[in-house]
């Protein structure tokens, strides 16, 4: 429970950590799109450029980035089984009777894992150097344009906020909850399939019993105090985008543009 | 038998940056067959004291001598799950932990855990819901429909249903109306007195301290501060000022009479006893 690496803020002092949410979250999305352009393999070096400034710059270290990856490694071996089995284009490299192994298979897993990596990385620098309130300040700010065709930006922030709150109370509760259950002899790691089952029945409807309450309790709390979704407010944190966030914003839409430049070379 | 712990040690999140040492040395023995308080401050190591009882967590360092069972670092799950049994644990606000469709099944979910057979289990219900305060009526309810007490009661019955031998309880009156609340404290007394159960209690509660326990141990830091009978360490209230409680309110009368120049006699803990140390000392009603 306590090895979540993703989604961590690390209360560091870097100027990635100070720049505007808003164009951390907006160059996020234009790398994130970068990364799934079909360029070729060549295309990952402007990328692995930007990963390689970003992480020097918020002072994080790559094994930190890449903790997250350490439970997908079942995955990536599974993805490269179906790969190999189903995956009939590029030359043929192994050929025993019926089972035909191609090259495709193993370039195509490659490209699977690198991008899932980038992305990641990626994903971890921006949630790494930025607080969640900044963050959800920081959509809110980008969807209010959409507002104009009905688009609840504030009570979407405000939900995200909320989420991000009780994701500690809610690992908390689950604890409690699994030790209470274990009090009364439920074993999570023994037992046959049907016992097991159970064991999870026996935290998951407490927990969620428990999240509804809190749920109304939350939304009691909010409108004794007059909480209106609709109502204009003024923001003690004013954003404000500086040259750091125009320089590295620029940087992103370079490596973009040079991806999509490979794509038709 | 009574319950060895030996140089307990126990440390949350180990080699992490957010390591925290909760227990640094615990050394008690608990005498069985009686009522135990323990107490301090949040964060002094109650809980994380109480949780290695019946094993939901393993000492860093250190043992504890329970029911027959020897517990180390070393112990393996599967070697201890009688002792779940055999030392029921009481969380704080147990009615969270309530999940079944009826009130029947949800209290004879921890005995079929530990094979209890299913006549058995119907036998033992039938004789725990006197002692909860509620009846047959009750057993096809659903348990979310319940109030808060009942929920809490329903959950109680649920750990007594697997008869322990050790009955740890962490804050069972918390948030419970006066009148239920001293309903729960008897019911664990009776539980003591009839059945000869040993009562753990983890409370902030002085008065019930004073009115129910035999003994308390007193938790700072993470190590066991004192170890008192009950009587003998009302006499000392600075200790509970140490810690940031404030002794009960008959302790409290005590002392102010006595800084006010009368002579208590320090055994005595009921009005009644108080007025009889006054008597002759009061020269006139003015």
């Amino acid at each position: 429970m306590n090895n979540i690496a993703l989604g961590r803020y690390l209360p560091l002092n870097t100027i990635i950590n100070k720049m505007d949410p808003r164009s951390k979250i907006l160059i996020l999305l234009v790398m994130m799109i970068t990364v799934f352009l079909p360029a070729g393999f060549i295309g990952y070096v402007p990328i692995l450029i930007f990963i390689a400034t970003a992480l020097y710059f918020s002072k994080l270290k790559l094994t930190y980035a890449l903790r997250a990856l350490k439970p997908m490694i079942w995955m990536f071996i599974f993805l490269l089984v179906i790969n190999v089995l189903v995956m009939r284009t590029g030359t043929l490299l192994i050929s025993w009777g019926w089972f035909k192994v191609y090259s495709d298979a193993f370039s195509q897993t490659a490209y699977i894992i690198i991008r899932l990596t980038l992305m990641i990385i990626l994903c971890t620098v921006l949630t790494a150097t930025t607080k969640p309130l900044d963050l959800t300040l920081g959509i809110e700010k980008l969807l209010k344009p959409f507002e104009k065709i009905g688009l609840p930006a504030h009570v979407i922030a405000m939900m995200i906020s909320i989420a991000l709150r009780f994701i500690p109370t809610l690992i908390d509760e689950t604890n409690r909850i699994m030790n209470a259950q274990a009090s009364r002899g439920v074993d999570l790691e023994n037992g046959t399939m049907t016992e097991k089952i159970r064991a999870v029945l026996s935290l998951i409807v407490p927990l969620f019993v428990s999240a509804f309450d809190r749920a109304d309790q939350l939304a009691d709390a909010m409108e004794a105090r007059g909480y209106d979704p609709s109502a204009t407010r003024t923001r003690y944190k004013v954003l404000k985008m500086t040259n750091v966030d125009y320089f590295a914003m620029a940087f992103a839409l370079v490596v973009f543009a040079t991806d999509l430049v490979l794509c038709w070379i | 038998m009574p319950i060895e712990i030996k140089d307990l040690e126990y440390t949350y999140s180990q080699g992490t940056p957010f390591e925290h040492k909760a227990l640094k040395g615990v050394n008690l023995t608990i005498p069985t067959g009686k009522v135990i308080a323990i107490i301090g401050q949040t964060g002094s190591g109650k809980s994380t004291l109480v949780q290695h009882l019946n094993a939901l967590i393993k000492p860093t360092k250190g043992s504890i001598d329970i029911c027959g069972f020897h517990i180390t670092p070393d112990t393996k799950l599967k070697d201890v799950k009688i002792l779940r049994k055999k030392v029921g644990l009481v969380f704080q606000f147990p009615e969270y932990q309530l999940f079944e469709e009826t009130i029947e099944k949800d209290i004879a979910f921890g005995p079929k855990n530990f094979g209890v057979e299913p006549e058995e289990i119907q036998q033992r219900i039938q004789e725990i819901l006197p002692l909860v305060g509620l009846d047959a009526s009750y057993l096809q309810r659903s348990p979310f429909e319940l109030s808060g007490g009942q929920k809490r009661r329903v959950a109680i019955a649920g750990i007594l249903v697997q008869d322990p031998e050790i009955l740890v309880l962490d804050e069972p009156a918390a948030g419970l109306d006066p009148q239920s609340a001293q309903e729960m404290m008897s019911l664990f007394m009776r539980l003591n007195r009839q059945a000869n159960k040993t009562i753990i209690l983890v409370s902030h509660d002085m008065e019930h301290v004073l009115r129910y326990c035999d003994e308390v141990i007193v938790m700072k830091d993470g190590k066991v501060k004192t170890q008192m009978d009950v009587h003998e360490f009302f006499k000392y209230p600075d200790i509970l000022r140490e810690i940031d409680i404030n002794p009960p309110g008959i302790v409290q009368l005590k002392e102010m009479l006595q800084q006010n120049g009368f002579e208590i006699d320090p055994d005595s803990y009921s009005l009644d006893e108080l007025a009889q140390s006054l008597k002759g000392q009061v020269a006139s009603h003015e």
